[in-house]
């Protein structure tokens, strides 16, 4: 028999159907008012300093063992990790000259074409905290927060290439919808022939797909997807995965093909916050026309021109202001 | 009758918190998907145990703190929470006297109601999540409650 102590058990409590109904309708006036409007996000900012110490107090333990951790890690260990970090950053170094060359190149030849997509100017390091959101959704929380200058929509890289952007701005934390996420959608292009299409998360962090792809596409297992830059939400240029399996079947329209995300998105710690030089990001209806315009890739991409032109809107309708990378750049929170 | 009260609020903030942490803890996403209710339980048990001290309030509030803990539309989790609770309120005379088992089935009853209208708002706010694995909490919840219950109990005997 499982224990209740309390032998007051007189009755009735008083006026519980009134109470009920009262609350119930207050907790719906709440998600209609959120919903509707955003006239909530004081409220819920303020909310979220309250919770703060909640989130903080479970993560300690986690932040303590990894202090601990690499505290009494041995000599050896360091020793290798340096000769690693050092390889790395030779090769990285290596790289890197050939890169200063590039983007001057690149940014000549983006001048004669007159079409300057997003270039980025600005980047803070965000740490993920160690706390679990909702379970069927891609998300996470970091922290850095409108204190720092993050805004919704911006976009979130991590050391691989793309990770998400930013859903919602609290104070000190924000949430970044990774782009696994089912309700995320990002503007992309497979960097060997320029085809533009739109990649969509599918819930599982290891996979994303591109729906919109017609089965005569030129996509095959290998190909790099980087981001288009276009709709100004992600800077251009970005690795978001790499295609790893085309389904063409005769009797479908669209080709099914599935792409591994480039970022690691279930083991990175650090995230980087990217913020788009403002004047580089041009109001949408020249930049689609001048990208239309650039890239006369394959003839069989009429599907693929519509999706490229309006890149919010596959992803899921019902809340395309969250999802679609539509803030300008240089746009700040408000 | 005021000073019981006051004694009673206590271990339910107590309790209350130490919930919402478990709610927040990191797991691995294989067992993620299998983490209980913890709170939506122990809200159970205070408006069972002692609706008069807690009552509705409790599972409003609890359900806002979850809300804007896991970032959904405020008002989710208070809705459901606070329905559930008053259920679980009417029902609490003859939950007391009910087996372990009946018990534990009411309450799976319970945490079935809480999920629906959870779903049912997620699909109104259109940020539907059809995933199956959302229909496993109730079955854990349920399967926890005789445990969970008997801490809760000793907890308060103190």
């Amino acid at each position: 028999m499982v224990a209740f102590r309390n032998t007051d058990t007189s009755g009735r409590t008083t006026g519980l159907l009134l109470r009920c109904i009262l609350y119930s309708l207050l907790a719906l006036g709440l998600i209609i008012v959120d919903k509707r409007y955003d006239h909530l996000g004081k409220i819920r900012r303020f909310l979220s300093i309250v919770a703060y110490p909640v989130q903080v107090a479970v993560e300690s333990p986690f932040e303590g063992w990894n202090w601990f951790r690499e505290s009494v890690s041995s000599r050896e260990t360091l020793r290798a990790d340096k000769a690693k970090l050092e390889a790395e950053l030779r090769m990285a170094q290596f790289r890197l000259q050939r890169y200063e060359a590039l983007e001057a190149e690149s940014q000549r030849l983006r001048a004669l074409r007159d079409s300057t997509t997003g270039v980025s100017s600005r980047f803070i390091i965000g740490d993920i905290m160690d706390v679990d959101l909702d379970a069927f959704r891609e998300r996470v929380l970091v922290d850095k927060g409108a204190r720092d200058g993050v805004f919704v929509g911006q976009a979130v890289l991590d050391a691989g290439g793309v990770f998400g952007q930013v859903a919602r701005v609290e104070q000190l934390t924000s949430e970044v919808i990774l782009v696994s996420d089912p309700a995320h959608a990002i503007p992309v292009q497979i960097n060997r022939n320029g085809l533009r299409t739109i990649a969509v998360g599918t819930g599982d962090s290891s996979r994303l797909k591109l729906p919109y792809l017609p089965t005569s596409a030129d996509v095959i297992a290998g190909d790099l997807l980087v981001t288009s830059g276009l709709g100004g939400g992600f800077p251009a240029g970005y690795p978001v995965g790499t295609v790893a399996e085309v389904k063409r079947d005769p009797a479908q329209s669209l080709a099914d093909v599935d792409v591994r995300p480039a970022a690691a998105l279930d083991r990175s710690r650090e995230l980087m916050f990217v913020w788009l030089k403002p004047s580089a990001v041009l109001p949408s209806e020249p930049l689609t026309h001048a990208a239309s315009a650039a890239t006369g890739a394959a003839p069989a991409t009429a599907a693929k021109t519509t999706a490229a032109q309006r890149p919010s809107a596959p992803a899921d309708s019902a809340m395309p202001a969250k999802i679609a990378p539509a803030q300008p750049g240089g746009a700040n929170d408000e | 009758m005021m000073r019981d009260t006051r004694i009673r609020r206590l271990p339910m903030a107590l309790s209350a918190l130490v919930a919402l942490a478990l709610a927040v803890l990191p797991l691995p996403s294989a067992l993620d998907v299998l983490r209980p209710d913890f709170l939506v339980l122990v809200v159970f048990y205070w408006s069972i145990e002692s609706p008069r001290a807690g009552g509705l309030a409790l599972a409003f509030f609890a359900g806002l703190a979850l809300d804007v803990i896991k970032g959904v539309v405020l008002g989710q989790h208070a809705l459901a929470l606070t329905l559930m609770a008053a259920w679980a309120t009417h029902l609490r005379l003859r939950l007391r006297v009910f087996s372990v088992l009946s018990q534990s089935l009411t309450i799976f009853a319970f945490l079935t109601g809480y999920q629906f209208i959870l779903f049912w708002v997620d699909g109104a706010t259109g940020n539907p999540v059809t995933s199956f694995g959302r229909w496993l909490a109730p079955v854990i919840g349920a399967l926890i409650w005789p445990l969970l219950a008997g801490a809760l109990g000793r907890l308060h005997e103190r």
